[in-house]
């Protein structure tokens, strides 16, 4: 990793021409942004299980679909710049947070799916608006200004939960 | 393979240095070059410290050193290694629901908004207290979820209502970013606490790590601007001092969740010119630091920023302030908030809680 990242960066400055290596490969955007759709529907499926909280229930039915919306925008997307999309796996971090969900039932599920959203959705934007602004494949680029209205939105009515 | 590494760090230092002494405004901004490694080993954490530590690492923790804003945001937090640990224990991980919470903004951009917290069910003679919270991630990672526990503890313990201030982050926004956040949330609080239930009289500033630093310099500010005076601060292991070569930065270097080269790395991007870590309010110990209220300054005893707060109070009471410091042992950066699990951690929030309770008794 040391060897990758002091190997990489020199050349990045010296035949960029710019402080920006590419450190988002189309590959990697297109893992990161499946991960996360993979997570937003995962948790969204075992609240409903649970919830009685409409507010819950009307976010979570939301969240199934949008980020389906956005795994199938992305994947056409890295279709159409050849990128190869591997089907999305959690990380290590998703892992645990939906093991953390499944642990508790009824208001407490609702509390840690609120919470969870709250933080999942920041790193998304961040990813999507990173994307968006610094991407190579222009296809994905695309795709990623596309998503981060949607997820400004998501975050808009977390807000008030 | 060393002396080829080494060979290729100082190409890049040559050939970069200069025109890249500061990361370009985008959260896709190569990390710095590393530095050569101390070897030292950090002191060995208590065991249930150690247990955390372990959690944040199976959780797939990569070194923030060596990747970009965008990823190191996406990495699990110590916060979220309690987590792993709590649920281990069989503890909900739910927020208590005892305490609830609103966001609300407090200026134009995403990023300036306050969660405020305040006790759901707890009966209250009169106004409450009210603290403004700052969270950590040294300007560039974490925000106001990530550091649930403590606002969310305060609050609990303190029947208060606390402010936790989300502000904008580096690279997107940098220094003094973050301080202009922080100083105008503190005047929105002090117009607006008493709609919320609030004393505007009785107003704390607390924050850890880089919100630390933003507690004790929104009281510097407060100071210079004749604002309502908070009647207290609560540091909890601030950004305070810019020196390199602090006693801490040499023997937990290596230290986790917090080590040397990640000090390093926020600097990076949270600074627009080589001089800006030597401003005073970054550089707290060269501040003018008279006149300050009463102060309370927590540190973690294996925490390359242990000495930030350690000499951030002796400069303090040089200049004539009520100053109390405590290193706790075998904990790290970070350990504040963890009480449910850490026993260090437990017994920094009672004594911080008491701290404030007596300075909201007055």
């Amino acid at each position: 990793m040391n060897r990758f990242v002091l190997l990489a960066a020199p050349a990045a400055l010296l035949f960029a021409g710019s402080a920006f290596a590419q450190v988002m490969t189309p590959a990697e955007y297109v893992m990161t942004a499946g991960a996360s759709d993979l997570f937003e529907r995962e948790s969204a499926k075992l609240v409903l299980e649970t919830t009685y909280n409409p507010e819950v229930k009307m976010f979570a039915t939301m969240m199934l679909t949008a980020h389906a919306q956005s795994t199938a925008e992305v994947k056409a997307a890295a279709m159409k710049s050849r990128v190869p999309a591997a089907a999305p796996m959690l990380t290590p971090l998703q892992t645990e947070m939906i093991a953390e969900l499944t642990a508790v039932n009824g208001p407490d599920r609702d509390g840690v799916y609120i919470a969870q959203q709250k933080a999942a959705h920041g790193g998304a934007l961040s990813v999507q608006q990173a994307y968006a602004m610094d991407g190579t494949a222009p296809a994905l680029k695309s795709a990623a200004s596309d998503i981060v209205p949607v997820v400004q939105h998501h975050i808009a009515l977390l807000m008030k939960m | 393979m060393t002396v080829y590494q080494a060979a290729i760090a100082a190409l890049y230092f040559g050939a970069a240095s200069a025109a890249f002494a500061q990361s370009a405004p985008s959260t896709d901004a190569s990390p710095p070059p590393l530095a050569a490694r101390t070897m030292t080993m950090p002191a060995a954490a208590a065991p249930d410290m150690q247990a955390v530590l372990d959690q944040i690492a199976a959780l797939g923790a990569k070194p923030i050193e060596t990747l970009t804003p965008v990823k190191a945001r996406l990495q699990p937090s110590a916060a979220d290694g309690a987590k792993a640990v709590m649920r281990m224990k069989k503890m909900s991980t739910a927020p208590d629901p005892t305490v609830a919470t609103m966001d609300i903004p407090y200026g134009a951009d995403p990023m300036q908004f306050a969660r405020i917290y305040k006790p759901a069910n707890a009966p209250s003679n009169g106004p409450r207290p009210v603290i403004v919270y700052y969270h950590g991630g040294g300007w560039v990672i974490a925000d106001v979820n990530t550091y649930d526990a403590a606002p969310r503890l305060l609050s609990k313990q303190l029947n208060a209502i606390v402010v936790s201030v989300e502000y904008r982050h580096a690279p997107e926004a940098k220094f003094p970013a973050q301080h202009d956040d922080a100083f105008a949330a503190y005047r929105w609080v002090l117009q607006n606490a008493a709609a919320w239930g609030g004393d505007p009289t009785k107003i704390a500033l607390a924050g850890e790590s880089a919100g630390g630093n933003l507690a004790v310099a929104t009281a510097i500010y407060a100071r210079d601007n004749n604002l309502t005076k908070p009647v207290h601060i609560l540091s909890v292991y601030p950004i305070a001092n810019s020196s390199m070569s602090l006693p801490s930065r040499m023997d937990s270097a290596n230290a986790k969740p917090l080590n040397a080269a990640m000090l390093k790395w926020f600097g990076y991007y949270y600074t627009k010119t080589t001089a800006d870590p030597m401003d005073p309010r970054l550089n707290l110990v060269g501040a003018d630091l008279r006149g300050l209220p009463p102060t309370t300054i927590i540190n973690a005893q294996i925490d390359p920023l242990r000495s930030d707060g350690e000499t951030l109070a002796v400069a303090m009471k040089a200049a004539g302030d009520k100053v109390e410091q405590r290193t706790f042992p075998g904990v790290t950066h970070e350990f504040f908030g963890m009480g449910t699990v850490v026993r260090g951690a437990y017994d920094a929030e009672m004594y911080a809680i008491g701290r404030l309770n007596t300075a909201f008794s007055k």
